[in-house]
C-alpha cells in the first residue's frame, strides 16, 4: 500500500509533466510567404522599416493584423502556417496607393508572390564614384505617375547597407532648380572624415514626391574609397 | 411527530418575527450611494465634477516632463533609464486616445440629474449640465485632434441582451461633424456657465469660448492646410479630412469666439513686472486670474506635481536625485528674436567662422526677445536668487586655436588658473540629471521654497487656456481671413508684452505667427499639435540628422585661459550635438493621425481603419 501510494505519486507526476508538454509545444510555423515589391520587374527600393505590408487570415472571432515589413531591396518574406490570407498594401509608401489593395493568397509550403506596383518616380542609371574625398553620383528621374512633382531629391552616404533617410552618415540634396526629369543628372559631395577614412561607404540616391512622405531609392551601392 | 412539530413551530415563530420586523431590513445603506441620493445632492455631485476635471484629457500636458521631451523643443536630460525618448521612433499608435469610459461616465451624469434629480434647483441643474457637457467637448476634441472623426456618443448605450449587439456599434462621424459637435455644445453652454464667471478651475463662459477658439481654429486649419498638401489625408467617408471650402467659416468662429474673450474686461495679458522676462515668468508661476482663463490647480499638501523636482536646474535642487531632466534645445532659444527684429540666431562666430568672445556668460543672449528669459536658464543668469553656475569647461588658448577642456566635476577649479573649470549646474555631455543643451527650463519651474524636494514639491497651476494664446488665435485666424491690420496689432500687442517696442512687426506673415506661438506657448502642449494642424509636421521632424529642428542641439559656454591676453577670463559658446540625443526626429504621414486599436476595431465592425495604418 506504501509503495503504490508513492508509484501513483510519480505517474501522477509524470502524466501532469507530459501534459504540460503537449499543450506548450506548438509547432513553428514551416511555410514562408516571400516576394518582392516590383515595378517593370525589378524590385522597388525602400526604407528600412519604414513602408510595411499587412497580413490577415479570416476565420477567427478576433482580427490582428502581421505587420510585414519590406526591406531596403523591396523584398519581404513571413513565416506562417498553410491557410488563405489576405495581403494588403497600406501605410505611407513610395507608389501611388492600389485600386484591388487586397490580395488573397494560399500559402502552401513555400510560396512567392510579388506585388506589382507604381511608384510616382523611378532612378534610373544610377552610378557612383569616388575620387579623393569626393562622391560623385549619376543617375536619371523619370517620372512614371503623371501628377507627381518631385520635391525632394538627396545622396546618401552610410557605413552599414541600412542606409536611407531613417539612418545616414551623410546626406546631401540636390537643388530644385538642378532638378530635370528624364535628363542625366549628376551630384558630388565632399566626405566628412568620419566617413572618408573607411575602405568603402554604402550610397544610394533617393527622391521623394509630393505626394508622399516616403523616398523612392536607388539600390544600395558599395563604393570603394581610394 | 414531535420533531415535526418543533420544526413547524420554529418556522412558524421565524416567519411571525420576521413579518414584524420588515423595517429592519430595510435600514438606507452606510456604504452605498444610490442615484436618488447622489443626484440631488449638490456636494456630491460637485466633487463627482472635481473627479471629472482631473481627468479632463492632455497629450503631454499637466506638467509631463518625459512627453515634452519627445514632442516639444528639448531633449530628456535626466536618468538614462528614460534615455529611450532621445531615440524615439514614432509609432503608428503614438498619441492615441480613446476614452469612451469617461464619455459613459458623462453621460451616465447628465441622465442622472435629469432623471432622479427633482430637488436640485433648475440654476443648479442647468450649471451641472453645462460643465458636464464642457468636460465632454473636451475630450471629443482632444480625441479628434489624435484620430480624426470618432463615434459621436452622447448617451448611455445599454446592452439589451438579445445577443444582438449591433444597436450599440457606432460608426465614426466624419471629422468636421465632431468639430461641429463642439461647436454647437460651446454654443449652447457658455451662457449657462455664467454663475462660475469667478472660477479659474470650473468652466465658465469664456472657458467655453476659448475652447471654441482654439478648437475651431484647428479645424480651419486642418480644413485649409490638409488640401494644400500634394496628397491629403483622408478617408472615403470624411472621417479624416476637412473639405477646404468649410476653412474660412471655422476661421470666422475662432476669431469671434477669440474676440469675445479679448472683450472681457476681467481679462487681459498679464503685464505687472517691467522687466518682461520676469514678467513671463511670474506670469504662469504666480495664480493670476486675468492671464490666465482655465487651471488645473495644485495645492502644498492636497494634490501637488513633481515638475519643479524633475526639472529645477541642478544647482537649486532640494532634493538627492533627479533634477534637469528636461534641457531646452538651442534651435528653440535661437527662434526668439532680438528685440532689434533681427533674426535670433546665435551670434558665436563671425563671418570668418572665428569665436566671438563675450566679457559676460549671459551677453550672448543680450537684447533678445524677454521671453527667452522667462521660459529657459541660460548661462549668467539667476535662479531663485542664485548665481547660475552653467559654463561646460574651459577653452585654452594653444597653438593659435581653442582647446577646449572639460572636468566630469561640477564645481572644480581650472588647476592653472585656479578659475572655475565645469560648472555646478553643469552643461555635461553624455551625463545625467544635468543640462546636455546648456539650457535649463525656467518656465512653470516653480522658485517656491520646497518645491524641488519630493516631500512638499510643487503648487503650481497648469494653464489649459490663458490670454497669450487667445491673442495667437485671433492674430492667426485674422489673418487666414485677409484681415491683416487687425492680426498685426495683435501679435505687437504680445510682443509689446514681451519687451519689443510697439509696432514691432509690420509686415506679417504665416511665419512669423508660427515662430510667436513656438516661442509664446512653449511646453504648453501646443506644438505637437500646431505642426499637425498646419501640416508641417513631417518637414519640421524629418528624420534628418543635420537638421536643427529634428536634432535637439545645444551651446556650450567656455571661459577662455589666455593668460596676458584681453580675452582671458571671457567667455566663447561651442555648438554642439549631444551624444545622448541618438535619433532625429521622424514625423511619418501616418502620425498624423494615431491608429485604432485593433480590439476596438474587433467590437465594432463600423469603424474604419485611419490612413496609412
Amino acid at each position: 500500500m506504501k509503495y503504490s501510494s508513492i508509484y501513483l505519486s510519480i505517474l501522477t507526476l509524470a502524466s501532469l509533466l507530459s501534459m504540460g508538454c503537449e499543450y506548450d509545444n506548438f509547432e513553428a510555423p514551416k511555410s514562408t510567404l516571400s516576394g518582392s515589391i516590383v515595378y517593370e520587374g525589378n524590385p522597388v527600393s525602400v526604407r528600412t522599416g519604414g513602408t510595411r505590408l499587412q497580413l490577415w487570415e479570416d476565420g477567427h472571432a478576433l482580427r490582428t493584423p502581421m505587420d510585414v515589413f519590406i526591406d531596403h531591396e523591396g523584398h519581404f518574406s513571413a513565416s506562417l502556417f498553410d491557410g488563405t490570407y489576405k495581403l494588403v498594401t497600406n501605410g505611407d509608401a513610395p507608389w501611388s496607393p492600389r485600386n484591388l489593395d487586397t490580395v488573397e493568397v494560399t500559402v502552401r509550403g513555400n510560396t512567392v508572390v510579388d506585388i506589382p506596383v507604381t511608384p510616382y518616380f523611378v532612378l534610373e542609371n544610377e552610378s557612383f564614384t569616388a575620387a579623393g574625398t569626393t562622391l560623385n553620383a549619376q543617375f536619371a528621374i523619370r517620372r512614371v505617375v503623371p501628377n507627381a512633382n518631385v520635391s525632394r531629391v538627396a545622396l546618401y552616404v552610410g557605413h552599414s547597407i541600412l542606409t536611407d533617410q531613417g539612418r545616414f552618415e551623410h546626406r546631401v540634396e540636390m537643388d530644385a532648380a538642378n532638378i530635370q526629369l528624364g535628363q542625366p543628372l549628376s551630384m558630388s559631395t565632399t566626405l566628412p572624415a568620419s566617413l572618408a577614412n573607411l575602405d568603402y561607404v554604402f550610397v544610394r540616391v533617393g527622391v521623394l514626391s509630393n505626394l508622399s512622405g516616403e523616398y523612392y531609392y536607388s539600390d544600395v551601392q558599395r563604393v570603394n574609397l581610394p | 411527530m414531535k420533531t415535526k412539530l418543533i420544526i413547524f413551530l420554529v418556522a412558524a415563530a421565524l416567519s411571525v418575527s420576521s413579518c414584524k420586523h420588515d423595517e429592519w431590513f430595510d435600514r438606507p445603506s452606510k456604504n452605498l450611494i444610490t442615484d436618488e441620493q447622489l443626484w440631488n445632492d449638490p456636494v456630491l455631485i460637485t466633487s463627482l465634477l472635481a473627479n471629472y476635471y482631473n481627468r479632463l484629457p492632455t497629450m503631454h500636458g499637466v506638467f509631463n516632463t518625459g512627453g515634452m521631451t519627445e514632442m516639444d523643443d528639448a531633449m530628456w536630460s535626466g536618468h538614462r533609464d528614460q534615455n529611450w525618448r532621445n531615440d524615439l521612433h514614432y509609432g503608428d499608435d503614438y498619441g492615441r486616445y480613446w476614452d469612451y469610459g469617461l464619455i459613459r461616465d458623462i453621460s451616465v451624469a447628465l441622465e442622472g440629474i435629469e432623471q432622479f434629480g427633482g430637488s436640485l434647483t433648475a440654476a443648479q441643474k442647468q450649471l451641472f449640465n453645462a460643465e458636464l457637457r464642457f468636460i465632454r467637448a473636451s475630450v471629443y476634441f482632444e480625441m479628434v485632434k489624435r484620430m480624426g472623426g470618432v463615434p459621436l456618443v452622447t448617451t448611455q448605450l445599454i446592452y439589451d441582451f438579445s445577443g444582438n449587439p449591433e444597436p450599440l456599434q457606432m460608426p465614426r462621424a466624419k471629422e468636421h461633424e465632431v468639430y461641429d459637435f463642439i461647436f454647437s455644445e460651446t454654443e449652447a453652454i457658455k451662457d449657462h456657465l455664467a454663475p462660475n464667471a469667478n472660477s479659474r478651475t470650473r468652466a465658465n463662459t469664456v472657458t467655453a469660448l476659448a475652447l471654441q477658439s482654439r478648437s475651431m481654429l484647428y479645424a480651419a486649419s486642418i480644413a485649409k492646410y490638409n488640401n494644400l498638401m500634394g496628397a491629403p489625408i483622408s478617408t472615403p467617408g470624411g472621417e479624416v479630412g476637412i473639405p477646404a471650402s468649410m476653412a474660412s467659416d471655422y476661421y470666422q468662429k475662432s476669431l469671434t469666439a477669440s474676440r469675445a474673450i479679448m472683450a472681457n474686461s476681467n481679462y487681459g495679458l498679464f503685464n505687472a513686472n517691467a522687466n518682461k522676462g520676469e514678467n513671463f515668468y511670474t506670469m504662469l508661476n504666480a495664480k493670476n486670474n486675468g492671464e490666465v482663463i482655465f487651471a488645473k490647480d495644485f495645492q502644498t499638501g492636497v494634490k501637488v506635481h513633481g515638475f519643479t523636482y524633475e526639472n529645477i536646474i541642478k544647482g537649486s535642487t532640494e532634493d538627492n536625485e533627479s533634477s534637469s531632466a528636461l534641457s531646452p534645445s538651442l534651435s528653440f532659444v535661437e527662434s526668439f528674436d532680438y528685440l532689434d527684429g533681427s533674426v535670433g540666431t546665435i551670434r558665436d562666430r563671425d563671418q570668418n567662422g572665428n569665436h566671438i568672445v563675450y566679457a559676460n556668460p549671459a551677453d550672448i543672449f543680450a537684447n533678445k526677445d524677454g521671453r527667452l528669459y522667462g521660459t529657459v536658464i541660460y548661462a549668467g543668469t539667476t535662479f531663485k536668487g542664485r548665481n547660475t553656475s552653467i559654463q561646460a569647461g574651459v577653452a585654452v588658448w594653444q597653438d593659435g586655436g581653442y582647446d577646449l577642456r572639460t572636468t566630469s566635476r561640477l564645481g572644480d577649479n581650472y588647476a592653472a588658473d585656479g578659475g572655475l573649470w565645469t560648472g555646478f549646474d553643469g552643461p555635461a555631455d553624455n551625463q545625467q540629471d544635468v543640462s546636455n543643451t546648456g539650457f535649463y527650463l525656467r518656465k512653470m519651474v516653480s522658485d517656491a521654497a520646497g518645491a524641488s524636494a519630493r516631500g512638499i514639491s510643487a503648487n503650481n497651476w497648469w494653464p489649459w487656456y490663458r490670454m497669450g494664446e487667445i491673442y495667437l488665435n485671433a492674430a492667426e485666424a485674422a489673418f487666414e481671413l485677409g484681415e491683416t491690420g487687425a492680426a498685426t496689432t495683435y501679435i505687437n500687442t504680445l510682443r509689446e508684452r514681451a519687451g519689443f517696442p510697439a509696432n514691432s512687426i509690420s509686415n506679417l506673415t504665416m511665419d512669423i505667427i508660427r515662430k510667436e506661438r513656438r516661442v509664446e506657448l512653449a511646453f504648453e502642449d501646443h506644438r505637437y499639435f500646431d505642426l499637425k494642424r498646419w501640416r508641417i509636421a513631417h518637414l519640421v521632424w524629418n528624420g534628418e540628422e543635420s537638421d536643427r529642428n529634428a536634432v535637439v542641439y545645444g551651446l556650450y559656454p567656455y571661459r577662455v585661459v589666455r593668460p596676458g591676453h584681453p580675452t582671458n577670463g571671457q567667455y566663447i559658446y561651442q555648438r554642439i550635438r549631444p551624444t545622448r540625443f541618438r535619433r532625429a526626429r521622424l514625423f511619418r504621414m501616418a502620425n498624423y493621425y494615431a491608429s485604432i486599436d485593433q480590439n476596438v476595431l474587433n467590437n465594432n465592425p463600423k469603424i474604419v481603419r485611419n490612413p496609412f495604418n
